[in-house]
């Protein structure tokens, strides 16, 4: 009887250890991988992303990247752009080794092929066309000037509905606007944040034109000024 | 059948009548030991040797495929890993063989300490033993350097950024254990020489003399209270106790070494198993910022000690503790070779090594998780929650994006993602008026540093904004009273711009 135990438990342990012997531990010990030669999409997105876009490129504090619309609007070169050398006049860093940042240009195609892949969906304004998603320059500038004083009309017949009431509620604020750049402002106005439930330009009050984008725009940058932000003085109660 | 018994005989005959091994081996076997050293609490240092013999053959194993050159090391150990069969399995076993060993080996010694197996007449196997117990840890570092990834060079850096101190030869030493003035593959095979010739020949030497000096000094008995330790009178009482009430050692106290030799084996075959090979990390690369680096389990504790350590007294701690210890365990058996042995009279010590004790996995449990490090990736990889941010204002939305971009999160978590170099920030709101956070981030103080120069007036407007929607539904954020009174806003934040 003893015997008989001894020999299965033997032969047990025997049989775990060949079972063991072929997966456990291999799996475990994962290849180690360079940090500049990883480009899975999601490891990339999750190391270098996320922290302001989002878990899944959505619901973050920066801009929502898994809005389809905005991944129509911005075309890959624009893409590649702002990821590589950043995004001046907002938070957005430059990412790629040649700006300074930890990315290589292989890494920056493979966040962009990934978004795409992600986030993409086909035909996502339907009928509708959007708005250029940057401000017309040259030839075209001249059917849209940018016309602060319609851009305040504008802003008051569209966005003050919910852009009001407490202090910091408004984006008229100098300080919020020292914070975006005028390009992010109007990204934001054509292509709406859905995840937190900012229309796009065709909202419940109408749709915007081309050329009132362009005013809104231009209206909220002629309140950025610089000279208006000063830190406040910080009483001396409060220094410890 | 009976005359293949007949040949063996005649060979075993032929090499016993020249070896003339057969009469010590009987002797060493058959000498009797007192009754109560075959006991459980005895099975340690044979278990520390069988360990020993362990990483001897696993060692041998893995030097057939190992190339100790600064090019190849890393690729070695994953053609191990990854393409040799088993081979991850021999990397295993060598690495938690190690662990095992330095865990037994200072069990072993905490109980010949707290036995007081160490004083007369066994003085000289004490000090032996203190010399074998550098060994195996000497072992684990040149064996955690070998590994050759990156806590492997970021350890050796610091290794010899700690020798370097050393006054007047600290920069030769350097030289010397480095071939060179910095870490190359010079290096590596000073260090292969060291892990594979050096120290293990030193070892295997000294744990011989150290089972000789058992044997003929005979195992330590069960410490009694009131039995004291006199040199005039101990050999004789010893001898009365292991030939009156004595039994022979194999098979009276050697089959319980031999299951717990055993046990221990299979231990670390099973945690070999389950838990894999020891890395290799990333690539010994110094050009890769992207890493943790972190020493293996035997060194955390110093690790977090200099860690918490204030920068003046680093150098005295790094050169001067490391001596007075190794000092105080080989004056040990000098200071106290008579008297009691028993634990049940020996306050002081047992004091000691439950101090000891816990102080060393305090610090192992805080070099595990290294709070007081940034995580340096916090900032581009933990998320803010998303409730923080769903129904805020564009400013604090802002605000958070400053708060990530400006690296904030490294040092300070949010629902317990984050840095823990300071405190958490979720109720940061209850804590510090908007007016306390502007003056703390713009002049640091404590811990952190000022980033008045390193932030425009909007960000940290558009960061405090943030900062202040940090608190609990059901809690007020702290205000500032006096200024409450004055305020015409009436409990409302106090305004941005203008004047008070």
């Amino acid at each position: 009887m003893r015997l008989r135990s001894t020999v299965a438990g033997g032969l047990l342990s025997l049989a775990l250890l060949a079972a063991g012997c072929g997966r456990l531990p291999v799996e475990q010990t994962e290849r180690y991988v360079p940090p500049d030669q990883v480009t899975d999409f999601h490891a990339l997105y999750n190391t270098n992303c996320r922290a302001c876009h989002g878990p899944a490129g959505e619901n973050g504090p920066a801009m929502d990247l898994a809005n389809p619309e905005y991944q129509a609007l911005v075309d890959d070169a624009t893409l590649r752009r702002i990821i590589s050398n950043g995004m001046p006049g907002t938070q957005m860093p430059a990412w790629a080794q040649s700006a300074g940042g930890m990315l290589t240009d292989a890494q920056v195609n493979a966040i962009i092929e990934g978004m795409r892949k992600e986030w993409s969906k086909p035909n996502p304004f339907q009928e509708a066309t959007p708005p250029a998603y940057e401000q017309p320059s040259g030839a075209d500038a001249k059917t849209q000037t940018a016309d602060v004083k319609q851009g305040q009309q504008l802003y008051q017949a569209h966005c003050a509905s919910c852009h009001s009431g407490h202090a910091r509620q408004e984006l008229t604020s100098p300080i919020y606007l020292a914070l975006i750049s005028d390009q992010a402002l109007r990204s934001i106005i054509i292509a709406g944040r859905p995840d937190i439930g900012q229309p796009d330009w065709r909202h419940d009050n109408g749709q915007l034109s081309p050329q009132d984008v362009t005013s809104i725009v231009a209206y909220l940058s002629s309140l950025r000024t610089n000279t208006a932000i000063s830190a406040p003085p910080v009483p001396l109660s409060s220094r410890r | 059948m009976p005359r293949m018994k007949r040949d063996a005989k005649t060979v075993y005959n032929w090499l016993e009548r020249r070896l003339q091994i057969e009469g010590p081996v009987k002797d060493a076997a058959l000498h009797k030991v007192p009754r109560s050293t075959a006991s459980w609490w005895y099975v340690f240092g044979s278990a520390a040797f069988t360990l020993l013999l362990l990483q001897v053959v696993t060692g041998i194993l893995l030097a057939l495929v190992y190339s100790p050159t600064a090019a190849n090391a890393w690729n070695s150990l994953n053609v191990l890993n990854h393409q040799i069969p088993l081979g991850w399995f021999i990397r295993a076993l060598h690495g938690w063989g190690s662990n095992f060993m330095v865990a037994i080996v200072f069990i072993h010694m905490c109980q010949v300490f707290l036995f007081g197996a160490y004083k007369f007449p066994r003085e000289l196997t004490w000090i032996v033993g203190v010399f074998l117990l550098l060994m195996t840890l000497g072992m684990a570092f040149t064996g955690q350097v070998l590994r050759f990834d990156q806590d492997a060079y970021w350890g050796l850096g610091i290794g010899v950024f700690m020798m370097s101190r050393v006054p007047l030869i600290g920069g030769a030493l350097v030289h010397f254990l480095l071939g060179g003035p910095n870490i190359s593959g010079a290096t590596l095979s000073r260090f292969f020489t060291l892990h594979v010739f050096v120290i293990p020949g030193l070892l295997l030497s000294f744990a011989m003399v150290h089972v000789w000096m058992v044997l003929k000094l005979g195992i330590n008995e069960w410490p009694m209270p009131g039995r004291l330790v006199r040199r005039e009178t101990y050999i004789a009482i010893y001898n009365r106790l292991s030939h009156e009430d004595g039994i022979p050692f194999v098979p009276g106290a050697f089959w319980k070494d031999l299951i717990f030799s055993g046990a221990i084996v299979a231990a670390v075959a099973v945690c070999a198993m389950v838990f894999g090979p020891y890395g290799p990390g990333g690539m010994p690369n110094p050009s890769i910022i992207q890493t943790t680096p972190k020493p293996d389990f035997p060194f955390l504790w110093i690790f977090a000690i200099l860690a918490y350590l204030p920068p003046a007294l680093e150098t005295p701690v790094i050169l001067v503790a490391p001596i007075l210890a190794i000092a105080g365990l080989l004056a040990l058996p000098f200071v106290a070779g008579e008297g009691e042995k028993s634990w049940h009279r020996r306050p002081i010590a047992v004091l000691t090594v439950s101090f000891i004790a816990v102080a060393w996995g305090v610090f192992t449990h805080l070099g595990t998780y290294t709070p007081w490090s940034p995580h340096m990736n916090a900032w581009s990889s933990d998320a803010i929650p998303a409730r923080y941010t769903h129904s805020a204002t564009p400013l604090v939305r802002e605000g958070a994006v400053v708060f990530q971009a400006k690296q904030c999160r490294n040092c300070h978590e949010i629902e317990g993602v984050g840095g823990q170099r300071g405190p958490a920030l979720d109720d940061v709101a209850t804590r510090m008026t908007p007016d306390e956070m502007r003056y703390k981030v713009v002049t640091g103080g404590g811990n952190m540093p000022a980033f008045g120069k390193n932030l425009s007036p909007a960000e940290v407007e558009a960061l405090v904004a943030f900062l202040e929607t940090l608190h609990p539904a059901n809690e007020r954020p702290a205000y500032d009273g006096a200024l409450r009174e004055t305020s015409t806003h009436n409990g409302s934040p106090p305004p941005v711009t203008g004047s008070k």
